[in-house]
């Protein structure tokens, strides 16, 4: 075992002993030995202590600057200034628009990130490929587990270890602009019609194999998740058919729909609120016929470089009082009790935000072997190269 | 043809205008103008990811143009001294180097040192005699190395065609005049190739300095401006792209404008 | 003593040669090779690569021919329609433009060299936008124009970037060209126009091939362009190559294609040289 793995190991019990008889014999300092154990973050906030971030031997520990990241407009810019303002590290943001996308970025190695946003579906993948660590939840005091809906938080824990905790769930519909598309869109049927007469040129959709197919799937009767060679072909039909009529493949279709460049997309919850609240003439609907409902985690690469920050910054964002303030600027529903109590009834009645349970019934979660498939892999190549 | 030739300029320079123009936006958007401030140069220069993929990118270019002026010039020096047979391999070489494009350079170069560094890695961890072995990985040096594969080439083809332009005669008389070889080559030879290396290192300099997609494969956890900007654009440009821009825009035109000035007072004063 | 100068002449030779022979040994022989192996691998089960022998990658070559072909299209039509827009301005600036103003105006056309191409071609995203140029053409009645994310839209700033790289081979070659023979040409009565066809424009050819030869061949590896600027649609070998490493994760495929790309770029080479050769009617054409 090498130096560098003892100092970032999470601790063992001997090494707590060994530390603990150091703090005795008066050859450490208090601060160090709260600091190695990790003890430090827990007795601040047992203690409630005011100015948890503003102890200078944390600042020092953190470093300055850390990286994180996250799917397009999913952040409060800020949340990143407040904490910086906190602990002096500053966050750089990294967008992606598919799930398989980073772990193509962290297969390829050395990404530099300390903190990722992955969905649900993905998370055994990235265990098992070793790309991912459990977490040690002594550093993330402000998570409580007991407070999670375990039906958007199971996910993350694997074999009794917690690998991600949730950072809130969602769904992916439909973002309609009714000033431009008269006609009813209610299903992903409807989708991929409309895609092609009323919207044609002005429809957009993921770059991102599981929503992009699994919704083509959903079109046709089929589950979202499927990865049947044949029923993959017929969802190719679909796709291909509808190419030629596209605006754009891409996942961050928020400012073509702004601009009302694009007049309708696949998109996820989070972002229908976002549209809604600044243009309410786009509406969020959910495919009658099906789709997906998800939940996106927060988790720490096993090669992120400044992992104390990474922590920190995921116990920050675990902080219902900073979670509230995320909800509100991002509108993803949470996965949090002790966030839900704390918002207005404004948001909560929100019905892009918080839809009727039934809504929600035809709706599938990904499942993980879509990640690895290579036939969904080479199909959405293939057409978005078609 | 004036009018047309006006509208080509226009053309070049219509977007450059409207970078620099958002560079002073108040907004927080680089595409929608509300009013006037330079609040994002401010911003821009504080930072810090901003600031250091610019330093990065310099860095690199720096690094990766000068090693390519250095090896490049002594490549062209030697191949004047090869046999028609080898000299003829490292022209294809050369060429290889130039014409294969960005994007194959940058994966090419991904999956051989991913491969390299998949058993060098374990090796090192069992040789090395210290408590933290190093791990070998994509970065400054990958980008550096990709680089200045292109730059050194592009240096080796200019500077060759200058050689080739040199009388041989000058360099003969002066051996008959019994200078070393050393002392010809530093005071007949090298002046008359130094524009051409400078030149190179120029082209490379601003080839690396622009660069995305070699970069955007070999860069590993590094960022570079362009690898910056092109992560901006996804996550929404906001005008301290432009700022910088702008900033590195005015910089390199006072270098083209204080080195064409360096120039004419040397060109006057040998001349009179 | 002859032998011993002869070897001292050897070793200051490799000694030159050496940094620039290992450099290209190690970053272009070395990676080409892994390319070449990792062409007949396997895609790993996550993703990546496996080692195997099997030529399924090359026959899996077809399921990108789109990508090949949108390519081998639109990379000389983009060369070809930038030859059209740099000729006009090349001749302009080496033929008629007032001497004083000449190296100023030459300049200008290299400067937006000096601005991030991501940033300019983020301008363009603007201007084709809805904002922009659709906005303008909305005041005058003509709504819900697109131009944004259309192969149009892809050879516009094809046109836009490689503008420069296209003006500067045919400026230097018309410069050259030897204002006498204008002149005497002009004296033996001919009109201006067949003094043009006569004289000016095969004399400038060999600019005119190093220019199309160079932006084709730099277009045959575009990525960024038909990436901002056709909005994930308009798909050139570059995008399907980058796709395929960073999004399904098919090393061994991308390798393959990889290898294509580079054999295309050859024949493209070759083939223009062979055109150059027939054109100038001899073999002293540099293209790169």
């Amino acid at each position: 075992m090498t130096k560098w793995y003892r100092e970032n190991a999470p601790i063992t019990a001997d090494r707590l002993a060994e530390e603990l008889m150091r703090l005795k014999r008066g050859s450490v300092t208090r601060r160090h030995f709260l600091g190695v154990t990790g003890l430090g973050l827990a007795t601040a906030v047992l203690a409630r202590q005011p100015a948890l971030f503003n102890s200078t031997a944390f600042a020092e520990d953190l470093g300055t600057q850390m990286s994180i990241a996250t799917w397009p407009n999913y952040h409060d810019p800020a949340t990143f200034e407040a904490f910086k303002a906190a602990t002096g590290v500053a966050v750089e943001v990294n967008v992606f628009g598919s799930n398989e996308e980073m772990l193509a970025k962290l297969q390829a190695g050395g990404t530099g990130w300390d903190l990722f946003v992955p969905t649900n579906y993905t998370i055994s993948t990235y265990a098992k490929l070793g790309l991912i660590d459990e977490l040690d939840l002594s550093k993330l005091p402000n998570y409580d587990p007991s407070a999670e809906n375990p039906r958007f938080a199971n996910e993350g824990t694997i074999d009794g270890k917690t690998y991600a905790v949730p950072k809130n769930w969602g769904t992916t519909g439909i973002a309609v602009n009714s000033d431009k598309i008269k006609k009813p869109v209610t299903s992903w049927k409807d989708f991929f019609e409309v895609a092609m007469t009323e919207a044609d040129g002005r429809a957009m959709v993921h770059d991102y194999q599981l929503t992009t197919i699994g919704n083509a799937l959903v079109s046709l009767g089929y589950s979202f998740n499927s990865i049947k060679p044949d029923e993959l072909a017929k969802a190719e039909e679909v796709l291909i058919k509808v190419k030629p009529h596209l605006y754009a493949i891409n996942s961050d279709y928020q400012p073509a729909m702004r601009a009302t460049d694009a007049w309708m997309t696949m998109c996820w919850t989070n972002d229908g609120a976002q549209l809604n609240r600044d243009m309410p003439e786009i509406q969020f609907v959910l495919g009658k016929d099906g789709g997906e409902i998800w939940s996106d985690f927060y988790a720490i690469p096993k090669s992120a470089a400044n992992k104390p920050a990474g922590y920190a910054l995921l116990n920050y964002l675990m902080t219902p009082e900073n979670a509230v303030k995320e909800h509100i600027a991002n509108g993803a529903p949470t996965t949090d009790s002790r966030v839900l109590k704390l918002l207005s009834a404004e948001v909560t009645s929100n019905k892009i935000v918080y839809p009727e349970e039934a809504a929600l019934t035809p709706l599938e979660f990904g499942a993980a072997v879509t990640l690895t498939d290579p036939g969904r892999a080479e199909l959405m190549a293939r057409f978005k190269a078609a | 043809m004036r009018a047309f030739i006006s509208s080509v300029y226009l053309f070049l320079y219509a977007p450059i205008a409207l970078v620099v123009l958002f560079s002073f936006n108040a907004g927080r958007s680089a595409s929608e103008f509300t009013g006037f401030s330079t609040a994002w140069y401010g911003k821009a220069l504080g930072n810090t990811f901003l600031v250091s993929a610019l330093q990065n990118s310099l860095m690199i270019a720096f690094t990766s143009a000068a090693l390519a002026a250095v090896f490049g010039t002594m490549a062209a020096l030697g191949m004047e001294r090869l046999g028609a047979r080898m000299r003829a391999l490292f022209d294809a070489l050369f060429a290889a180097a130039i014409v294969v494009p960005g994007v194959v350079i940058g994966i090419a170069t991904l999956v051989a040192l991913v491969a390299v560094f998949s058993f060098l890695n374990p090796a090192l961890a069992i040789l090395w005699p210290g408590d933290r072995p190093p791990q070998l990985g994509l970065g400054y040096g990958s980008i550096i190395a990709a680089h200045g594969l292109f730059s050194m080439a592009l240096v080796t083809m200019i500077v060759k065609a200058r050689i080739a332009s040199l009388g041989r005669d000058i360099v003969e008389a002066s051996s008959d005049l019994y200078a070393t070889p050393l002392t010809t080559f530093r005071l007949i030879v090298l002046p008359q190739i130094l524009p051409s290396i400078l030149a190179g290192f120029l082209l490379a300099f601003t080839f690396s300095f622009d660069d995305f997609i070699i970069a955007f494969f070999v860069a590993g956890s590094k960022t570079t401006l362009p690898i910056y900007v092109f992560a901006s654009i996804r996550r929404g440009v906001t005008p301290e792209i432009n700022a910088i821009a702008t900033l590195v825009l005015v910089a390199s035109l006072l270098l083209i404008l204080t080195a064409r000035i360096l120039m004419r007072e040397k060109r006057s004063k040998s001349g009179e | 003593m002859r032998a011993a100068m002869n070897t001292k002449r050897n070793l200051v030779t490799a000694a030159l040669i050496a940094p620039a022979a290992a450099w290209l040994f190690v970053f272009l022989v070395l990676p080409f090779i892994a390319m070449l192996v990792f062409a007949f691998g396997e895609r790993a089960p996550e993703g990546g690569y496996q080692a195997a022998f099997t030529f399924a990658q090359f026959a899996n070559l077809p399921a990108r021919a789109t990508a090949f072909w949108n390519t081998l299209l639109l990379a000389p039509a983009g060369a070809l329609l930038c030859l059209v827009v740099a000729y006009p301005t090349a001749y302009y600036l080496a033929v008629k433009a007032n001497p004083r103003y000449r190296l100023m105006l030459v300049s200008l056309v290299v400067v937006p060299f000096w601005t991030s191409l991501l940033v300019r071609t983020y301008a363009w995203m603007y201007i084709l936008g809805s904002r922009g140029i659709p906005n303008l053409l909305a005041l005058i009645g003509i709504e819900d124009v697109r131009l944004l994310n259309t192969p149009g839209a892809v050879l516009l700033g094809i046109v836009y970037g490689y503008l420069p790289l296209m003006i500067m081979p045919i400026y230097v070659s018309l410069e050259m060209l030897d204002r006498r023979l204008l002149e005497a040409s002009a004296d033996l009565g001919a009109k201006p126009v067949s003094t043009f066809f006569g004289v000016t424009l095969p004399l400038s050819l060999p600019g005119v091939m190093t220019g199309v030869a160079l932006v084709t061949i730099l277009l045959l590896g575009e990525y960024l362009i038909p990436q901002l600027l056709g909005g994930g649609k308009v798909f050139f070998i570059g995008n399907a190559l980058v796709d395929l490493f960073l999004q399904s994760r098919n090393w061994p495929f991308g390798s393959a294609i990889a290898v294509t790309l580079v054999a295309v770029v050859v024949v493209v080479l070759m083939v223009a040289m062979r055109i150059a050769w027939k054109v100038a009617g001899t073999r002293q054409v540099d293209l790169v």
